[in-house]
C-alpha cells in the first residue's frame, strides 16, 4: 500500500515535471526567438526558418551609432534609454511616496471622508484614458511643461495614489497593537509611520517601487503625444514603437529586436532579484486587498 | 443556514449554495448601491442649505473683522492674531482674482457657446496671415479648470469665514489662537491624514479628475471630424452622441456595433479572467507542490513575460502569428517531419472570427498567467501548515485536502483580485490593439473589427476617424458599468467588511 | 492644512497661467491689412528666390523644418544654401527635425503651436489640415502653378486656393518583381505575374487588408473616389456600373483562390524580406521601400506599373491610389513670410533635382521630370506610368481606409466563393455605405 502510494507520487511528480518543462519552453520560446533574431544578419523582417543563418552584432552596434556614418537622425537609442531611466527613477520615487502615504492614511488613520475617498479613488482608475490624454497635454502646456521630461514624470506618477489597494491591504495586516503601544509612549502618527510601519514594510515598498519603475518602459501612447517631434526626448517605448512604423520597419526591424532585448535585460534582472519581495507584497496585500 | 450545517455540505453543494447566495444578493446590493447614491445626493443638498443658513447667522453675529472677512479673506484671522493663516487666506484671494482676470475669464465667459469667433485670414504684404479665432477645445478645458479652481476657492472662502468666527468666539471666551508651531505639530499627528493625502489628492485632482470632467463634457458636444479646432468651432449638442449609440432607426450601424462589441467585451472579460485565474492556479499548484524541486527556476521561466515590456512581447507575437511568421514556420517544420510537403499558413489573426478570438485569448493567457502564478504562489505558501497537518492525521487523501482546504482558501482570498482583473480586462487595450488591431475586419460594423472591444473601438474612433464626441460617450458608458460593478462588489466583499480583522 | 494647500493650488495655477499661456490666444488681433482687395498680389520669383523685401519686417528668423528621416541630411544642406541666398537677412536658427510625412498632419493637429513652420506631408492629410485651418495658403501660387506638373497643383488646390507646395510626384505603389522569377513580359498581366511566381514556388505579396492598397480592387472596377460631398466630410464616389465593378471584384477573388498559396496578403514590409529569403517573387510595394527591395534583389530588381487583370475576357489596367508629397507652411508660424519663402525654395527646381539624384524621389517640377536622372530610372518611370492610372489621394475621408481594407480581406478569405455574384454586390454596397458613414 505504502509502496504504491509512493510510486503514485513519483509518477505524479514526473508528470508535473514534464508538464512544467513543456509549459516553460512555450513561455520562454518567444523570447528565445527574440534574442536569436536580434543577432540575425540576413533579411529584414521575417525569415522562413527558425534559427538565423548568419549571426552578427551589427544590429546592436547600429543602435549606438547615433548620427554617425550610416546612422540615422531619428534613432538615438542611448539617449532614449537614459531618458527612460531618469523618468523611471523620478516617477518611481514620487509614485512610491504617494502610494505609501495614501495607503497608510487609509489603513491606519480614521477620518471623516475616508470611505468616500476610497470609493472615489477606486473608480477613478477605471476611466479609459485616451480621451483625457489631449486634455493632460494642454494642462501641462499651460504649466509650460509640454515636450519636457518633467511632464512625463508627472504623468506617470500623478495617478499613483489611486493604486493604493494592495499596499493598504499589506498595512492592514500589521497589528494595530503596535501603533497603540507607540502612541502610549508618546509617538506621533508621523513617527509611527516612519519608525514603525515603514521598516516592517520592505516587501510592499519593493513591490511598489518595482511596479512604478516598470511603467515608463512600457507606455508609448501618452508619451508620444507629449513629446511630439522632440525625438531626442523620446523614451525607449516610443522609440522602439516608432521603429516598427511603416517608415522604419524595413530598415530597423532587427534593431527593434535588439533594442527590445536591451530593454528587457535590466528589467528582467531587476525583477528576478526582487521577485521574493514582489511575491510577499502582492500576497500580503492581495489577501486583504 | 448555520455554520455547522454549511460545514456538513459537500463541496459541490457548498458551491451551489454560495453561487445562489451570490446571485440572490445582487438585487439587494444594487438596490443598496442606488439608495446609497440617492442618500448621498440628498445629504449633499442638505449640507448646502445648512451652509447658507450658517452663512447668514455667522454674518449677523460676527464683529467687524468677521464681517470684513466676507469680502476680504483672512481679515478675521489676522485681527485675532492668527497671522500666518490670515495671510494665506488673503493670498489665495489675491491669486484667485489675478487668475480670473489674466487667464480664467477669457475662457469661462465663452463656456456657454464654446466660442463664436471664427478663424480667418488677413492680407499682410503679399502674405496671407491666419488669425486664429476661438479654440473650442481650449475654452472647454480651461473653463473646467477655472470652475474647479473656483470651487476650491469657494471652499477656502467658507473656511475663512468659519475660521474668523471661530477665533472671534475664542477671543470672547478669552482663549488665545494656537501658535504656528502647534498647528504644524498637529499636522504631524492628529491631522496627519491631511499631510499625507494632500499631495496625492492635488496630483489626482489636476491630472485625473480635471481631464475626466473634460472628457465627460466632450460627450455632449459635436467635437468630430467636421468640427476640428483650432480651425472650426464645436458646440453643445446635448445627448446626440448617446442616442446615436442606441438609435437603431437612424444610425443602425453604430447601434449594432455598440451592441455587439459590448457583448464581445463581456465575453472577452469573463473568459480572459477565468482562463487566467484557473490555469494560473493550476500552474501555481504544480510549482508549489511538495516534492517538486527547482521551484525558483520554474517560477523564473514564467516571470520573464512580466519583465519584458508588454508592447514588445505583443508586437513580437503579432509578427510571429503572421502567415509567414515563426509559428507557421514551426508548424511547417513539424509537418515536414511527418512527411508533409505544403507550407502551413494558418491565418491566426485576420481570417475567421473564431480563430482570431481564440488566438487573442490564448495570447492573453501567455501574457497574464505569470501574474496569477506569482500572487497564487505567495498565497499557497501562506496557507497555515496546521490545516494540512490535521487533515493528514484524519487520513484525508491529497485530492480531498485540495478540495477541502486549498481551493476554498484560495478562492476566498483572491476574490477581490478576480474583480479587479475582470474590470482590467474590460479595459484591456494592449492585447487587442497590438495583437490584432481589431481584425478580422467586417463590413457589418462601423470602424471596428471582430475582436475589437469597446476601449479599442473608442481608440479608433478618436484617433482615426476623429469622432471624439462619440468616443467620449462610449467611454462614459463603459465607465458607468465598471464603476457600478466594482463599487457594489467591493463594498460587499469580505475584506472590506472585516477590515479590522487583523487589528 | 486643507486650506493652505488650496491656496497653494490656486497660486500655482495662477503662476503657471502667466508663464505658460498668458495672452496666447489674443495675439495679433489688430493686424493691419495691406492688400485691401485681398486678391493675388503677384511677386516676381526667379529661380525659386524672391526679393528680400518680401520678408517684410521679419528678421532674426527662427524656423523649424520637418523632413522625413532619410532626407534630413540633405534638407540641412539645402537650408544652408537657402541662408546663403539671402545674405541680407539674419537667420538665428533653422532647425531640421526628423518627422515622417505620414504622421506630420496628426502632429500638427495635436498642437500647431509647437509644430514645424515648414513641413513635408503626404497629400491625404491636406484636407484635414485645411479644415482645421492650420495650413497657410501658398503665397507664390502663380509661380508654383507654372513650374509644377498640373496634377500635383490640382490635388493641392481646395476651393480654388492652393494650400501647399508640391514636392514629389511619387507617393504610390507599383509592381516590384524578381526578374529571375517573373519576366518583363509576364509583369504586364496579373495572371502572368502569378503564373511566374507559381512556377518558381514563390509568393506574390499584396496587402489586401490595408485600405491604401486594396482600394485598387474597387477602383479597377470603376468605383472611384471623387472628393467630398457638399458637407465636406462624406466621401463622394464617381458614377459606376455595378455589374462591371462586381465582375472585377469576382475576377480578383477568383485569381486569389486559383492561386491560393501564391497570392498572399501580407504587410508590404514583408516584400523585401521575402525577396532576400527567396520566398517572394513579386509584390505591390510602395515607393518608400524601393531601396530595401533593390538591396534585396540587386541586379534582378524589376519595376513596372501595376499589371492588368482579365475581366470578362478583357484586360483591365489596375487603378491604384496615388498621392503626392507637399511642403506646407504652418498657419501658426511666427515668421509667416520667411516660412513661405523657405517652402518655396525647398520645393523648387534645384532642391527637387538634388532629391531625385540623391534620394531617388520622383519630382513634381516639370523641368526636373525631364531630367535624365528621372527619365532613366525604371522605378520612377514605373511610378510615373502608374500615376496615369490612379485615383489621386487627396480629399480622403478618414472612414475610407478600414472599409476598403475589409473589402480586400473578404476577397481573399477562404470562405468566400468567387462565383457568388450576389455576395460581392452586397459587399460592395456595404463598403460604400461604411465609407460614407451612412447608418
Amino acid at each position: 500500500m505504502i509502496k504504491s502510494y509512493k510510486f503514485r507520487r513519483v509518477l505524479a511528480n514526473t508528470f508535473i515535471y514534464i508538464l512544467l518543462a513543456v509549459l516553460g519552453i512555450i513561455w520562454v520560446s518567444p523570447f528565445a526567438y527574440l534574442l536569436m533574431h536580434s543577432f540575425r544578419a540576413e533579411s529584414t523582417i521575417n525569415v522562413p526558418y527558425l534559427i538565423p543563418h548568419e549571426w552578427t552584432l551589427q544590429n546592436y552596434i547600429d543602435l549606438f551609432n547615433v548620427g554617425g556614418e550610416g546612422g540615422s537622425a531619428a534613432i538615438n537609442f542611448p539617449r532614449w534609454f537614459l531618458n527612460t531611466l531618469v523618468v523611471a527613477i523620478f516617477s518611481c520615487i514620487i509614485s512610491t511616496i504617494s502610494v505609501l502615504a495614501v495607503s497608510y492614511a487609509f489603513s491606519r488613520l480614521r477620518f471623516g471622508a475616508r470611505k468616500k475617498l476610497m470609493n472615489i479613488a477606486m473608480i477613478l482608475g477605471m476611466f479609459p484614458g485616451f480621451m483625457t490624454m489631449i486634455a493632460i497635454y494642454y494642462l501641462l502646456k499651460a504649466m509650460g511643461l509640454a515636450q519636457n521630461l518633467v511632464a512625463l514624470v508627472i504623468c506617470y506618477s500623478c495617478g499613483a495614489g489611486l493604486g493604493f489597494q494592495i499596499s493598504k491591504g499589506f498595512f492592514d495586516t500589521i497589528p494595530r497593537a503596535l501603533d497603540e503601544a507607540a502612541t502610549i509612549d508618546g509617538a506621533t502618527k508621523n513617527q509611527i509611520f516612519w519608525k514603525i510601519i515603514l521598516p516592517m514594510s520592505k516587501p510592499i515598498v519593493v513591490y511598489t517601487v518595482l511596479t512604478s519603475f516598470i511603467g515608463p518602459w512600457c507606455d508609448f501612447i501618452l508619451a508620444k503625444i507629449i513629446m511630439g517631434d522632440k525625438r531626442e526626448l523620446y523614451t525607449v517605448a516610443i522609440g522602439l514603437q516608432s521603429m516598427t512604423s511603416a517608415e522604419f520597419i524595413n530598415e530597423y526591424y532587427k534593431q527593434f529586436l535588439a533594442g527590445s532585448v536591451l530593454v528587457a535585460i535590466p528589467i528582467t534582472l531587476l525583477f528576478l532579484k526582487m521577485q521574493k519581495y514582489y511575491v510577499e507584497g502582492v500576497t500580503a496585500g492581495g489577501v486583504k486587498g | 443556514m448555520t455554520f455547522v450545517e454549511y460545514k456538513q455540505l459537500n463541496p459541490f453543494q457548498r458551491f451551489a449554495y454560495n453561487f445562489k447566495k451570490f446571485f440572490k444578493n445582487i438585487p439587494g446590493a444594487v438596490g443598496r448601491f442606488f439608495k446609497g447614491i440617492g442618500k448621498a445626493i440628498v445629504k449633499f443638498f442638505k449640507t448646502i442649505v445648512n451652509g447658507f443658513k450658517n452663512y447668514g447667522t455667522t454674518f449677523a453675529k460676527g464683529d467687524w473683522a468677521t464681517k470684513l472677512s466676507y469680502v476680504i479673506f483672512g481679515v478675521g484671522d489676522i485681527s485675532k492674531g492668527k497671522i500666518y493663516k490670515g495671510i494665506l487666506f488673503f493670498l489665495s484671494e489675491v491669486l484667485y482674482i489675478m487668475y480670473i482676470i489674466f487667464f480664467g475669464w477669457q475662457f469661462i465667459s465663452k463656456f456657454g457657446t464654446l466660442g463664436t469667433v471664427e478663424t480667418h485670414t488677413v492680407q499682410k504684404g503679399i502674405i496671407k496671415q491666419t488669425v486664429f479665432g476661438d479654440n473650442s477645445m481650449l475654452i472647454l478645458l480651461y473653463s473646467v479648470l477655472t470652475i474647479v479652481i473656483t470651487i476650491v476657492v469657494f471652499a477656502i472662502y467658507i473656511a475663512n469665514i468659519k475660521d474668523a468666527y471661530k477665533h472671534q468666539v475664542m477671543r470672547e471666551n478669552g482663549e488665545k489662537p494656537t501658535s504656528f508651531r502647534h498647528d504644524l505639530k498637529d499636522f504631524m499627528d492628529g491631522k496627519y491624514h491631511i499631510t499625507l493625502l494632500s499631495f496625492p489628492v492635488l496630483m489626482i485632482g489636476i491630472f485625473n479628475i480635471l481631464p475626466l470632467i473634460f472628457m465627460i463634457l466632450i460627450a455632449f458636444t459635436n467635437y468630430d471630424k467636421a468640427h476640428m479646432p483650432p480651425g472650426t468651432l464645436f458646440t453643445w449638442v446635448g445627448l446626440d452622441n448617446f442616442t446615436s449609440l442606441f438609435d437603431i432607426v437612424n444610425t443602425p450601424k453604430k447601434a449594432k456595433t455598440f451592441l455587439e462589441l459590448t457583448e464581445w467585451t463581456l465575453i472577452w472579460a469573463v473568459v480572459a479572467t477565468f482562463t487566467n485565474y484557473i490555469l494560473g492556479m493550476i500552474v501555481a499548484l504544480m510549482i508549489n507542490k511538495k516534492g517538486i524541486k527547482l521551484k525558483a527556476l520554474w517560477r523564473t521561466l514564467f516571470v520573464i513575460t512580466i519583465a519584458v515590456p508588454q508592447f514588445v512581447s505583443l508586437l513580437l507575437m503579432n509578427q510571429m502569428l503572421q502567415t509567414n511568421g515563426a509559428i507557421n514556420v514551426l508548424l511547417t517544420d513539424i509537418s515536414h517531419l511527418f512527411g508533409g510537403t505544403e507550407r502551413v499558413e494558418i491565418q491566426f489573426l485576420n481570417s475567421s472570427t473564431l480563430m482570431a478570438r481564440m488566438t487573442v485569448i490564448i495570447v492573453n493567457i501567455w501574457v497574464g498567467i505569470p501574474y496569477t502564478i506569482l500572487s497564487m504562489s505567495g498565497i499557497l505558501m501562506n496557507i497555515p501548515e496546521d490545516l494540512y497537518e490535521s487533515a493528514r492525521i484524519d487520513g484525508a487523501t491529497p485530492f480531498k485536502t485540495f478540495t477541502a482546504i486549498t481551493l476554498p482558501y484560495m478562492i476566498f482570498v483572491t476574490t477581490p483580485q478576480l474583480i479587479t482583473q475582470f474590470v482590467g480586462n474590460i479595459n484591456n487595450f494592449n492585447v487587442i490593439y497590438l495583437l490584432t488591431g481589431g481584425g478580422p475586419t467586417t463590413e457589418a460594423y462601423y470602424q471596428a473589427g471582430r475582436t475589437d472591444i469597446l476601449v479599442t473601438w473608442l481608440f479608433t474612433l478618436s484617433m482615426t476617424s476623429q469622432d471624439y464626441g462619440l468616443a467620449a460617450a462610449i467611454g462614459i458608458l463603459v465607465f458607468i458599468v465598471c464603476a457600478t460593478l466594482s463599487l457594489i462588489i467591493y463594498n460587499n466583499s469580505k475584506s472590506m467588511k472585516d477590515e479590522e480583522a487583523f487589528s | 492644512m486643507k486650506k493652505i494647500l488650496a491656496v497653494l493650488l490656486a497660486g500655482m495655477m495662477a503662476v503657471t497661467a502667466f508663464s505658460g499661456c498668458g495672452g496666447g490666444s489674443t495675439e495679433s488681433s489688430g493686424s493691419e491689412s495691406g492688400g485691401g482687395e485681398g486678391g493675388n498680389t503677384s511677386v516676381e520669383v526667379k529661380d525659386d528666390l524672391v526679393d528680400e523685401s518680401v520678408f517684410g519686417d521679419e528678421d532674426n528668423i527662427t524656423l523649424k523644418v520637418w523632413a522625413p528621416d532619410k532626407a534630413v541630411a540633405l534638407v540641412k544642406q539645402q537650408v544652408e544654401d537657402f541662408k546663403a541666398a539671402y545674405p541680407g537677412k539674419t537667420f538665428t536658427k533653422i532647425e531640421v527635425v526628423a518627422q515622417g510625412e505620414g504622421d506630420a498632419g496628426t502632429q500638427i493637429l495635436n498642437d500647431a503651436s509647437v509644430a514645424a513652420d515648414v513641413f513635408s506631408f503626404a497629400s491625404d492629410q491636406l484636407n484635414k489640415l485645411v479644415d482645421a485651418k492650420v495650413i497657410a495658403d501658398v503665397a507664390f501660387a502663380d509661380y508654383v502653378t507654372e513650374k509644377n506638373a498640373e496634377e500635383t497643383v490640382t490635388a493641392g488646390t481646395i476651393k480654388n486656393t492652393l494650400y501647399a507646395y508640391p514636392e514629389t510626384n511619387d507617393n504610390g505603389y507599383y509592381l516590384v518583381y524578381d526578374k529571375t522569377v517573373v519576366s518583363d513580359e509576364q509583369a504586364k498581366t496579373l495572371e502572368g505575374v502569378l503564373e511566374g511566381c507559381k512556377a518558381a514556388g514563390r509568393k506574390f505579396i499584396f496587402d489586401c487588408g490595408n485600405g491604401f492598397y486594396s482600394c485598387t480592387f474597387a477602383f479597377t472596377g470603376g468605383v472611384k473616389i471623387d472628393g467630398f460631398e457638399e458637407d465636406g466630410v462624406t466621401q463622394k464616389f464617381t458614377e459606376y456600373k455595378e455589374d462591371e465593378a462586381v465582375a472585377t471584384l469576382q475576377a480578383f477573388s477568383k485569381l486569389m483562390h486559383d492561386y491560393k498559396g501564391v497570392f498572399t496578403s501580407l504587410d508590404v514590409a514583408q516584400i523585401s524580406s521575402g525577396f532576400s529569403t527567396k520566398t517572394c517573387g513579386a509584390g505591390v510595394d510602395g515607393s518608400w521601400n524601393t531601396k530595401s527591395d533593390q538591396d534585396a534583389l540587386g541586379d534582378n530588381f524589376g519595376a513596372a506599373k501595376l499589371p492588368t487583370i482579365k475581366v470578362n475576357g478583357e484586360d483591365k489596367q489596375l487603378i491604384s491610389m496615388f498621392g503626392y508629397k507637399y511642403i506646407g507652411v504652418n498657419a501658426a508660424s511666427k515668421f509667416p513670410a520667411a516660412s513661405q519663402i523657405l517652402a518655396l525654395y525647398l520645393s523648387g527646381e534645384k532642391c527637387q533635382k538634388q532629391r531625385a539624384e540623391q534620394l531617388g524621389w520622383g519630382p513634381s517640377n516639370k523641368a526636373v521630370q525631364e531630367d535624365p536622372v528621372v527619365k532613366e530610372s525604371p522605378v520612377l518611370q514605373a511610378i510615373q506610368q502608374q500615376s496615369q492610372n490612379a485615383c489621386v489621394q487627396v480629399n480622403i475621408a478618414a472612414t475610407l481606409w478600414s472599409p476598403m481594407g475589409n473589402l480586400g480581406n473578404k476577397l481573399i478569405a477562404d470562405q468566400t466563393n468567387p462565383d457568388d455574384a450576389e455576395f460581392f454586390k452586397k459587399l460592395l454596397q456595404q463598403t460604400i455605405e461604411n465609407v460614407r458613414d451612412e447608418g
